[in-house]
Parts: C-alpha cells; sequence; structure tokens
C-alpha cells in the first residue's frame, strides 16, 4: 500500500532580496528605493538653495570665505542693496525685459500658432523651421546677434537703412536709450517657438465641432479666437506665461554676452546684478540678498504654474 | 627558513626606500588657455623637460581668461583648485588679500635680481612676493602704414598732438575710415590708465590716496574722449566693443588707422588681415613716456601639498629658459636679462617697441580692489564720457567711489 503525500507547496528559493518582500522589509523598501534620489536632491538642491538663502544675512566676501568666519548682519545686506541706485534701475530694467518677454513672446507665439494650425500642404516644413531659434544654442544666438547689431558692419543697419527706417546706422546694443529693448528683440526671438509650440498642442485639442458651431453661428475670426478658441486653450495659455515668465527671468546668456548689463547699467537685470556683486565684487552676501529676493519671486511664480497644471488635469 | 627570507625582503624594500630620491609629485597646474591651445603648444615641451629634469608630473588644465579670475576664485576658496596658476597680474592682490596664495618672499629673495623689476612688483602685496612673472606686455600704437601715408602724414604720432592729428587726418566719413579703434567699458579703461600716467597723473599713488580727481587724469580722459566726441575719429565700435576681438576688428578691416593695444593683437591681425600692413611704435608720450604693463604670473595655492616642488616650477617657467619660451609665443619674457640690448634685439621686429619701451612700464594700483575698481568705476567713467559726460564730473566721481572701496575692507 502506497500512501499518496500530498504536493508541497512551491516555494522559492530565499534569497538576500525577501526580507523587502513582508512586513518591516516591504514598509521599507519603496522610502530605500527613493532615498538616493533624495540624497541628491538635498545635495545639489536644498542645500544651495538654503545656503544661499542663510548667506545673504551674513557678510561673506572673498577674504572671509576662506576664513570661514562670516559675521552675522541681519537685513543690512539687503539693506545695501536698496540703497544701491544700480539695484533700483536693475528692478525696473528687470520688469520692462519681463513684461515685454512675456507679452510678445505670448503674443507673437500664439499669432504663429494659430497661422500653423491650418491645414496647408508642406505646413510640417514650416512647423520644423520656426522651431530653429529655439534649437539652436542659445550662446551662439545671441553672439550671432551681437554681431548683426554691430554699429557698423551689422546687417540690422543695413537692413533698416535699406528699408529707410533709419538714414544712418546705430549702436544698438551701446546706446543707453536701446540697449535693453535690443537684447529683448533677441530673447523674444529665441523665445517665441517654445511658446508658439505649446500653443499648437493645445489648439490641435481644440474639438472641430466646436469651432465649425461657431462658424455656423455666423461668428467672425476674431470673435472665434477671443470666445471660443481662448477658452478652450486658456490653461495652456496660463501655463505658458508662468513658463517664460520664468525662463526670462533666468535668462542670463542674452544679456550677460550682449552687453554684461551695460552701457552704464542701462540693460541691467537683477540676476546680472547679482552676478556682478558675486562675482565681480566679490560680494557674496550682497549677490546672495539678491538672488533671494528672485528666488521668492520664482517660487511664486512656479507656485503658480503648478497650481495651473492641476487645473489643467481637472479640466 | 621562508620567515628569515622574507623579512630579509621587506628589510631590502625598506632600505631601497630610504635610499631612493624623494618620491616624485604631481603638480596640477591652471594656464590661461592662449599658452595651452593646442596639444603642440609649445608649453607642453618645456613641461617634458621639466618632468624629465625633477621626476615630478604636471597635469595641465587650460583656462579661457575671461574666466579665469572667477574659477580661482570658486576654486580656491572651496580649498580646491590648482597647486600653480598663472593669473593676470591685476588679480594678484585680490587673491592674495583672501589668503589664498601661498608666501613665498623668503624663496624669491634671493633670485629677485633676474626678474625686471615692474612685472616682479606685480607679483607683490602687502610687502610680501605671492607670483613670480611668468610673462610680460605692456601697450603700443598699431599703425596702418597704407592709411597713414595716404592721410598725407609721413611717420608715426610719437606725441599727442601728432596722435591727435594722425587721428584726424586718417578719418573720413564718406569712406567711413576713423583715425582709431578704441574699446569700450573694461577695454577702454584698460586703454585709457596709460594716458593718465603719461599725463602727469596717477590713479592710486604710492601713499594709497585715489588722485583720480585731479586735472592731470581729468585732461587724460577728456583728450581721448573729445576724439570720439568731437572730432568723430573714434569708430561707433567704442560704445559696445567688449572684448580685443571687437577693439581690433575695426583695424583689421582697415577701417581705423590706429589701435593702442598689446602683443597679444600681433597674431590676430596676422590671422585676420594677412595683407595688412602695419608697423608698431611706442604709446605716443604725453608731458612722460609711460605704458600699462599687463601680462601673467605664476603662483602656488596657499596650503598646496606640493608648494615646494610647485616653487621648482615657478623657477623653471619663470626663469632663464623663459625668453626663449616666451620667444614661440610671441611673447616678451620678463627676465632681467630679457631687456639686454642683445636679447631685445633677437626679438622679432614688431616686438621691438614692447621691450623698448618696458623700462616706462607702470603696473596698475596693486589693491585688493582692483577688479572692482576697474570693472564697475572706471569702465562706467569711460562709457559715461563717451556719451557726453564732463570729464571732470565724472573722475570726480570716480575719485569719491574709489576712495569709499579703498576704504572699505
Amino acid at each position: 500500500m502506497t500512501i499518496a503525500r500530498a504536493p508541497r507547496p512551491l516555494r522559492l528559493r530565499p534569497t538576500w532580496s525577501s526580507v523587502f518582500e513582508t512586513g518591516l522589509g516591504a514598509r521599507v523598501y519603496p522610502y530605500l528605493m527613493v532615498f538616493p534620489a533624495v540624497l541628491l536632491v538635498l545635495g545639489v538642491v536644498v542645500y544651495p538653495v538654503l545656503s544661499g538663502i542663510s548667506w545673504s544675512f551674513y557678510d561673506v566676501t572673498l577674504r572671509k570665505l576662506n576664513s570661514g568666519s562670516f559675521t552675522f548682519v541681519g537685513f543690512k545686506n539687503f539693506e545695501r542693496v536698496f540703497a544701491d541706485p544700480v539695484f533700483v534701475r536693475a528692478s525696473i530694467n528687470t520688469l520692462v525685459w519681463v513684461i515685454l518677454n512675456v507679452v510678445a513672446q505670448l503674443g507673437l507665439g500664439l499669432a504663429l500658432a494659430l497661422l500653423l494650425h491650418r491645414p496647408v500642404r508642406g505646413i510640417g516644413f514650416f512647423r520644423s523651421g520656426i522651431l530653429v531659434p529655439w534649437v539652436v544654442p542659445s550662446v551662439v544666438a545671441v553672439l550671432t546677434w551681437r554681431w548683426m547689431y554691430d554699429p557698423s558692419v551689422g546687417i540690422v543697419n543695413e537692413m533698416l537703412v535699406r528699408l529707410g527706417i533709419i538714414d544712418s546706422y546705430r549702436p544698438w546694443l551701446g546706446d543707453t536709450a536701446t540697449s535693453l529693448y535690443a537684447v529683448t528683440v533677441e530673447s523674444i526671438w529665441k523665445g517665441t517657438p517654445f511658446v508658439m509650440l505649446l500653443l499648437l498642442a493645445a489648439l490641435q485639442l481644440v474639438p472641430r465641432s466646436i469651432l465649425e458651431a461657431a462658424s455656423m453661428d455666423g461668428a467672425s475670426g476674431w470673435r472665434k479666437l477671443w470666445y471660443v478658441i481662448l477658452p478652450q486653450i486658456r490653461v495652456s495659455f496660463a501655463i505658458a506665461a508662468v513658463l517664460t515668465f520664468i525662463l526670462t527671468v533666468n535668462n542670463f546668456n542674452a544679456i550677460w554676452l550682449m552687453t554684461e548689463g551695460g552701457p552704464l547699467n542701462s540693460s541691467e537685470i537683477l540676476f546680472t546684478l547679482a552676478y556682478k556683486y558675486g562675482f565681480q565684487r566679490f560680494d557674496l552676501g550682497l549677490a546672495s540678498a539678491v538672488a533671494t529676493m528672485l528666488f521668492v519671486g520664482l517660487v511664486i511664480a512656479t507656485t503658480l504654474y503648478l497650481k495651473l497644471m492641476q487645473a489643467r488635469e481637472a479640466d | 627558513m621562508k620567515m628569515r627570507r622574507m623579512r630579509g625582503l621587506i628589510a631590502a624594500t625598506l632600505l631601497a626606500g630610504l635610499s631612493a630620491p624623494a618620491l616624485a609629485d604631481n603638480i596640477v597646474m591652471w594656464v590661461n588657455g592662449p599658452l595651452a591651445s593646442s596639444p603642440d603648444a609649445p608649453i607642453y615641451a618645456e613641461l617634458k623637460a621639466f618632468e624629465a629634469a625633477t621626476g615630478h608630473t604636471v597635469e595641465v588644465q587650460a583656462v579661457p581668461h575671461m574666466e579665469m579670475e572667477r574659477n580661482l576664485f570658486v576654486a580656491l576658496s572651496s580649498g580646491a583648485g590648482p597647486d600653480v596658476m598663472a593669473l593676470d597680474i591685476a588679480w594678484v592682490a585680490g587673491l592674495a588679500d583672501a589668503g589664498l596664495l601661498a608666501d613665498i618672499t623668503a624663496q624669491t629673495a634671493p633670485i629677485a635680481a633676474e626678474y625686471q623689476p615692474g612685472p616682479l612688483a606685480s607679483g607683490r602685496y602687502d610687502q610680501k612676493q605671492y607670483a613670480l612673472p611668468l610673462y610680460t606686455n605692456n601697450v603700443a600704437l598699431f599703425v596702418n602704414d597704407r592709411m597713414l601715408a595716404e592721410a598725407g602724414i609721413k611717420k608715426a604720432p610719437s606725441n599727442w598732438a601728432e596722435f591727435r592729428d594722425a587721428a584726424v587726418a586718417m578719418t573720413n566719413k564718406d569712406k567711413q575710415t576713423y583715425g582709431v579703434s578704441f574699446g569700450g567699458n573694461r577695454m577702454g579703461a584698460f586703454q585709457l590708465y596709460s594716458f593718465i600716467w603719461q599725463n602727469g597723473g596717477e590713479i592710486v599713488d604710492e601713499a594709497g590716496k585715489v588722485r583720480v580727481g585731479e586735472p592731470a587724469a581729468e585732461e587724460a580722459v577728456d583728450f581721448l574722449a573729445k576724439l570720439y566726441t568731437q572730432s568723430r575719429a573714434m569708430p561707433d565700435s567704442v560704445l559696445t566693443a567688449g572684448n580685443w576681438d571687437e577693439v581690433h576688428a575695426p583695424f583689421i578691416q582697415e577701417r581705423a588707422g590706429m589701435v593702442v593695444t598689446g602683443d597679444w593683437a600681433l597674431a590676430a591681425f596676422t590671422k585676420g588681415n594677412p595683407n595688412l600692413k602695419f608697423s608698431v611704435h611706442p604709446l605716443p608720450a604725453g608731458v612722460k613716456s609711460a605704458t600699462v604693463i599687463g601680462g601673467y604670473d605664476l603662483a602656488i595655492k596657499a596650503g598646496s601639498k606640493v608648494e615646494k616642488p610647485a616653487f621648482e616650477l615657478l623657477r623653471w617657467l619663470t626663469g632663464s629658459r623663459s625668453i626663449a619660451l616666451m620667444q614661440k609665443y610671441e611673447r616678451l619674457s620678463a627676465t632681467a636679462a630679457a631687456t639686454s640690448p642683445e636679447a631685445i634685439a633677437a626679438l622679432p621686429k614688431q616686438l621691438q617697441p614692447f621691450m623698448a619701451q618696458a623700462s616706462s612700464g607702470r603696473a596698475r594700483p596693486v589693491v585688493a580692489q582692483w577688479t572692482q575698481i576697474h570693472s564697475d568705476v572706471f569702465a562706467n567713467v569711460w562709457d559715461a564720457v563717451i556719451r557726453g559726460k564732463p570729464a571732470k564730473d565724472a573722475m570726480a566721481e570716480a575719485n569719491t567711489a574709489i576712495t569709499g572701496l579703498l576704504e572699505k575692507k
């Protein structure tokens, strides 16, 4: 007589990782996985930010940086920054720089997106072509524009003279009245394709039936844009606005490589001013004070951006 | 038996170790980009010779001039950075003041006479020597021979009146040619220092007094600015030229007949316009001759673990071998031997005027705040004056600003 044995339940051979399958191990496992990333973010993002903010309350100069003996000065760095007439000039310039960039990039980006949204033959070529400024490395673009603005041989002057807009060549980057606007033109040229891309993607999600219904109701092009299209893409539009704001405030390359904030601080923005405080004066306390103010502004903008993203998801 | 053999082996190894020469060290060195622009740059052969002679190894990293000061500041402040660094003579005071450079006063005292006094002084701060001169330069007057002849002038200007007359004579609005190309902002500021000294003016005197508000300094700035604001003898690039390429461009394109620049321009001119016929002359003199000294020094990081071999490297590169080494770069050695008539005669013809006027070379004030004085104060003075601000007002403001900077430690 043979006794039939019940088959043993199949069990995998335990390995070192089995400890994470049940109990405390399983609960710890996800935290363990994100730990390296958290460590990295703490090291390269959180620590520098906190350190920068704390430095804005200390007297940190090149001499003191080496000795490591910083003196706590409270809000004195902020007082010094506000007392500097260049800071006032840079703040106004930053405002002008941001408003012009955001308004122009959104306006032109929307216009281009509407233009390129049409089902025309060969539209792919134009859509790709319009992205060229965005794809060109920013340093290359800036240096090219610098030569285009050259007061003696620049093509911008030549074109404007031939079009009869100006009588003679002008030093666009060397004139305190035009330097900021000249750099702004380059920045708008570089940034608009990105906005166009965002809005074009949003336009493609607008249901055709709504547009057809509006047409049947006799809505003109402007009315369709204002009452149908813009409400449909409003969240994308707002996201584009916030992103443009952040990218413009952070656009250090354009101003630094074209004018270094000059002449006579006429194109100075807060970012270039912070750089000068830090790496020309080697006064890191002062630079940190400006950077902290910029940081607060950008945090507000980023929070707004995240809220808008949530709103879009809710839509 | 086995144990005894092992002990013997250990003892032999120890003995061999004790009797061998000191262990070779690795020296990390940062040099300005043009000195190590390609793998066959002369400095590499020189360093190979150093390595063969001393047994040390040298790791070279090239850093662009415009980034060097900032990178050194960041790296050295955090305790990193090179053991040996090439640094513009204008940066020595700032880095030394911050305690980032090794004090080499004791080692250099016995060899001080081997160097030209001006360049050697550029490495001294607060009575201590922190650097030795790798090469020196100064600014001279480059003249387009064809444009000068076409303007009806037979010889290059040698004083301010001739300089102004030549600049005006070479200016032709219809042909869009100008007398002299000049830089804006920091470039222009660097160019005008020589003229301030030539007029008997001072920036900061030896007693530490700021003197840019005095008439001699004002007149010099006014003289140069009027070449643009009144005579229109400078192209509009004076408003924007923020680097040497842009200062040189009108001269290379033969739109400007003269330019005030240094020996670094020679290669740029030959490359930019091989057909350009130009000659180099000492700067036109004012009430006296003067030219601003430039160049690079070599210094050692404070607290470097290889300070002794690093100093050997400094000696190797700045000593007598530097005459031949710098000739390969078309630059001027800062050794005293390089100023002998024989050594000057051996230089390429276009380099000779620089060495000939070396005795009237003046170093910029060796003060820790110099970078800020140059970038924030003088650059703005020049920018303001060429846009119509009276030189007297601009220099008076500069005087106050510099005094404030020097008082604030």
